[in-house]
């Protein structure tokens, strides 16, 4: 095992809600949960690996866009509101775009499309499905959408 | 800073999500249960927003039985704490009238005032007496008697400082005073780990807060300069006043700040420094002067030097030490000093007996014995803990010591196995500390004799074997009797 310790340096990150990501091993435990997902539903449902991948994609999509993108504010009264506008996403790094953490939150969604869009061999309806995943995560994501509510949908408080 | 396995900081990671997977999903079957329910508001908002209280209900009150513990007697060195049993796994937990003797060692009770005490004692009673439990009145009014004025000499003494103020609540000392001292238009830089009082005072202040990493010179140096040269948001004009807040001992760390450092870039700088010496006051230091005389600052250096004696005088309330100037600018303006109660005699003259005892101005050398006693237990105890492979933090000399436990069901599992082998630990989690470092913290008094420690010593390390907190590899007991190195793990400062 290469590195058998870790040092763990606390971050000057003031919110709580987002200083967790910024721990060593984050992203290891995210691609093993994504892994261990797809093992789950392919014993659990029994169908190809192809399907499973597809099937692990969209519920991926479904959390994330969840809970990053859509739920506002942060579990715990103790910071009195103050990111009450804000999605996770938007509160990560402290609103600083192009960090670390934010371009491989970006890159996962991209490879599991990958991954689901060739163990299906791109069959349709499989493609479609997770084609409009990636793009409206990757869309989400952009820079350019930092406090953009469409529409006003979920604007409100 | 913490060393910690990786394979514990996936499991830590995956134990957290799994928890908040639970607990959403127990809040979507709620919602779905509720949903024809009519939520009759009568036109008011709801009380809590959203995901607030998330954390409170799914998370905090699972293992609510490990938190709050009612006792039933002083806190000395055996403590009665109170049973508790609850029908509800865990969402009201109802007392009952046994109470277990356990040993303590979840108390501030540096010194061991906190029970009844030789020479405190005696004179509190007598100025219970003499005085009544309360002043009943405002400082300004009719609430400063020959005592408060007898213990701002004291303590401006004590701590070298020219001239003190009391206050009749630790945290709103700070969370008061601060607002008091800067408005808008000036920076206030804090240690990123400081508590939650200042964060209080430094967010009703209305000036604008920075912060730098924990008890790091360096980046203190860097945000000053970025922040001086930067000068106020928006106009950009320079500040009109800058001040950084650091903290003696970090009561989550239990590590002590690097004061000369800190001291010597604020003073290339021009800003001026607020030392809280909460928990190293009476604590650390040859004769317990706190912080400034273990390090070997003088006290003139830093500007307004704030205290309390809940910790190391087993009394309540704290102090601000600063100049003449200084306390007499507070108090005429202060809020807490114009309009809260002032601190009641008997807990005044708690502190001047302890005071008193700790100068050793009783006519016995029982301070300076206490003193040494709680150095000699916090080394040895942290010295014991480390041979046999905790992770402890915290430097030598301090009485503070957290023990990393990391995953969320070590918190419960370690709390109540020690409870029911009758020693009482606090534990510490998220929001507290940082999410994945959650920590078992002991305060070591100098009440605790030897048999006390090595009891202790003896439970924590059957339950730590069975909970799985022994992180680092233990020393073997022969090699220790020969060489007298340092342990494996090494906690740097």
């Amino acid at each position: 095992m290469a590195k058998l310790y870790v040092e763990a340096v606390p971050p000057a990150d003031m919110n709580k809600n987002t200083e967790w990501f910024m721990y060593p091993g984050v992203w290891t435990t995210y691609i093993l949960i994504l892994f261990f997902s797809w093992l789950l539903v392919l014993s659990v449902l029994g169908c190809s690996p192809g399907m499973a991948w597809t099937i692990v994609n969209l519920f991926h999509f479904a959390i994330t866009y969840h809970f990053f993108h859509w739920k506002k504010g942060t579990p715990f009264a103790d910071d009195q509101g103050m990111y009450n506008t804000l999605t996770w996403w938007e509160q990560m790094d402290n609103g600083k775009q192009l960090t670390r953490n934010r371009k491989f939150l970006v890159v996962v969604p991209v490879v599991l499309y990958l991954i689901a869009s060739h163990t299906t061999d791109y069959q349709h309806p499989m493609l479609f499905l997770n084609t409009l995943a990636v793009m409206v995560l990757v869309v989400a994501k952009l820079p350019n959408m930092h406090k953009v509510r469409i529409f006003g949908i979920n604007a409100g408080n | 800073m913490v060393r910690l396995p990786y394979t514990t900081a996936l499991t830590t990671l995956f134990s957290y999500g799994l928890l908040f997977a639970f607990g959403q999903l127990r809040d979507l079957f709620r919602k779905l249960l509720d949903w024809f329910r009519s939520k009759d508001l009568k036109g008011y908002a709801p009380i809590c927003l959203g995901l607030e209280d998330f954390y409170v209900r799914r998370l905090y009150l699972r293992i609510q039985d490990c938190f709050g513990r009612p006792i039933a007697s002083a806190p000395d060195a055996w403590i009665d704490v109170v049973e508790r049993y609850s029908n509800d796994n865990n969402k009201t937990l109802h007392r009952t009238s046994n109470s277990t003797k356990c040993l303590n060692l979840g108390s501030y009770n540096y010194l061991g005032f906190a029970a009844a005490d030789e020479y405190c004692t005696p004179r509190v009673i007598e100025s219970l007496k003499k005085y009544s439990p309360s002043t009943c009145s405002v400082r300004v009014d009719g609430g400063t008697t020959q005592l408060h004025a007898e213990l701002e000499e004291l303590v401006a003494r004590f701590v070298g400082k020219p001239a003190a103020v009391l206050f009749g609540m630790g945290y709103v000392t700070n969370s008061a005073i601060i607002p008091c001292l800067i408005g808008k238009g000036g920076l206030l830089i804090s240690d990123s780990l400081n508590h939650n009082s200042i964060v209080n005072g430094a967010r009703g202040s209305g000036a604008t807060v920075r912060v730098f990493q924990h008890n790091s010179p360096s980046h203190l140096e860097e945000v000053l300069r970025e922040q001086i040269a930067e000068g106020q948001p928006r106009t950009h004009r320079p500040w009109k006043k800058i001040i950084v807040i650091v903290e003696g001992i970090y009561s989550m760390e239990g590590e002590l700040c690097k004061l000369p450092e800190i001291i010597a870039v604020c003073k290339k700088y021009k800003a001026y420094t607020y030392l809280d010496e909460a928990h190293s006051i009476g604590a650390i230091g040859k004769s317990g002067r706190g912080v400034c005389e273990l390090l070997g600052v003088d006290p003139a250096d830093v500007d307004i030097m704030m205290g309390t004696f809940t910790k190391s005088f087993g009394s309540c309330g704290g102090y601000i030490a600063a100049s003449k100037e200084i306390i007499q600018y507070l108090k005429y303006t202060c809020p807490a000093h114009l309009y809260a109660t002032s601190m009641s005699p008997p807990a005044v003259q708690q502190v001047i007996s302890a005071i008193k005892v700790i100068l050793g101005e009783d006519g016995s050398n029982r301070g300076a014995q206490k003193l040494a006693r709680i150095r000699e237990n916090s080394n040895f105890f942290r010295s014991e803990l480390q041979k046999m492979g905790f992770e402890v933090l915290g430097d030598n000399d301090s009485p503070v010591m957290p023990i990393m436990l990391y995953n969320p069901a070590k918190i419960p599992a370690f709390s109540r196995e020690c409870l029911r082998q009758n020693v009482a630990v606090v534990t510490v989690a998220f929001p507290a500390t940082p999410l994945l470092l959650a920590r078992a913290r002991i305060c070591i008094s100098a009440a605790h004799t030897r048999e006390d420690m090595i009891k202790g010593l003896e439970v924590i390390s059957k339950v730590g074997d069975l909970v799985g907190i022994k992180y680092f590899p233990t020393e073997p007991p022969k090699l220790a009797k020969e060489a007298h190195k340092k342990p494996v793990a090494v906690i740097l400062p």
